[in-house]
């Protein structure tokens, strides 16, 4: 082999840079758009707490019931339950809890209290509320909860670990 | 005319190409990073034996904490000049509420600041004169926590007592009251 052949195939280096960017472009691209745990939280500003537990690593299906302001509840995107339409009719939430047994794989115990079978749950339930959800609406989601046909006994209240409402927003318009 | 120390220099010109990329792929890093929700979580108990009456529960002492609003405070748009429904997500545009002020009543006792609360609760949960047998365990705890919030509460209201209540050391919190709406001026 000659020399200058030699010298040729030394010099020709493949350069790795943009393939590297294009996988890390990748990569993030892929981790923030399929992301599913994030498809059922709401946009809304929880409330700060210092002594929470971090919410780290969240199962990728668990059952969410999101509380707007105005009480609408929210699951993947569907209103369930809306205080303007349903008003004292409260048959949309416990709904809900009936889809989350059905379509979620729960720990669910089946047992005996007084006269009653009841499907006890002992998965919990995380309820997300805005900071200024006036609190009856998650009350009224707790109550529910609570009945011998839901029987969801573990609740989990989303805090934030920090206040995002007093970061100053761009005001629009 | 170009002398050959000329020609080294050159030669050794840093490629800033890629530091560049690098320097972009970070800062689209981190500020995608910031705009993922990072949550936190307080546990809490319902009753398990609701809606059943042919038994005798034996009572059980706890620690009663009452959130009373004192003042309603002024409801105004979180982001300027946007009220009513979002046409793009079909939701209301949140509210943002200053001047709500309420204050506590554990036991007779009335506080109206979070450190104090918190200060009475540790207070409580330390004495161990006040301690209950678990019902399953058997093992000595303190007494479980019902949190009251009278109407006209707010989320935030209930986050910041259930945060204290937790960091005074109780375990077990559960929830009463607290079902009715705002009452009309």
């Amino acid at each position: 082999m000659s020399q200058a052949l030699k010298d040729a195939q030394q010099n020709v280096e493949m350069d790795m840079t943009p393939m590297i960017d294009c996988v890390f472009l990748l990569m993030i691209f892929f981790v923030l758009v399929i992301d599913l745990s994030q498809q059922s939280l709401e946009d809304l500003i929880l409330p700060e707490a210092k002594y929470q537990q971090p919410d780290d690593k969240p199962p990728d299906v668990r059952p969410i019931i999101n509380v707007l302001q105005n009480g609408m509840i929210v699951y993947k995107g569907k209103v369930w339950y809306s205080p303007a339409e349903h008003g004292t009719n409260y048959a949309p939430i416990m709904d809900l809890l009936q889809y989350f047994k059905q379509s979620i794989k729960l720990d669910i115990e089946t047992k005996q209290i007084g006269a009653t079978t009841v499907g006890l749950v002992n998965d919990p339930v995380l309820i997300r509320a805005d900071k200024w959800t006036e609190w009856h609406y998650v009350g009224e989601v707790m109550k529910q909860c609570s009945q011998p046909k839901a029987a969801f006994w573990k609740l989990e209240l989303a805090m934030s670990e920090k206040d995002k409402e007093l970061k100053p927003k761009p005001s629009g318009n | 005319m170009s002398t050959p120390l000329d020609m080294a220099q050159e030669e050794y010109k840093m490629d800033m190409t890629p530091m560049i990329d690098v320097v972009f792929l970070l800062i689209i890093f981190f500020l995608c990073i910031d705009f993922k929700i990072l949550e936190a979580k307080l546990p809490a108990y319902l009753p398990k034996d609701k809606g059943s009456q042919s038994f005798k529960v034996e009572p059980q002492e706890q620690l009663s904490v009452l959130i009373l609003p004192t003042a309603e405070g002024v409801k105004s748009p979180r982001v300027a000049n946007r009220t009513g429904i979002n046409p793009e997500t079909m939701r209301p545009y949140p509210m943002k509420i200053t001047g709500h002020k309420f204050k506590w009543q554990v036991g007779p006792r009335e506080i109206t600041d979070l450190d104090r609360l918190k200060a009475e609760l540790t207070k409580i949960a330390n004495d161990k004169s006040t301690w209950q047998k678990d019902k399953d365990t058997g093992v000595l705890r303190p007494m479980d926590v019902v949190i009251e919030p009278h109407p006209g509460s707010y989320y935030d209201d209930v986050a910041k007592t259930v945060d204290a209540v937790k960091a005074a050391g109780f375990e077990n919190i559960n929830f009463g009251g607290g079902l009715g709406a705002m009452p009309k001026k």
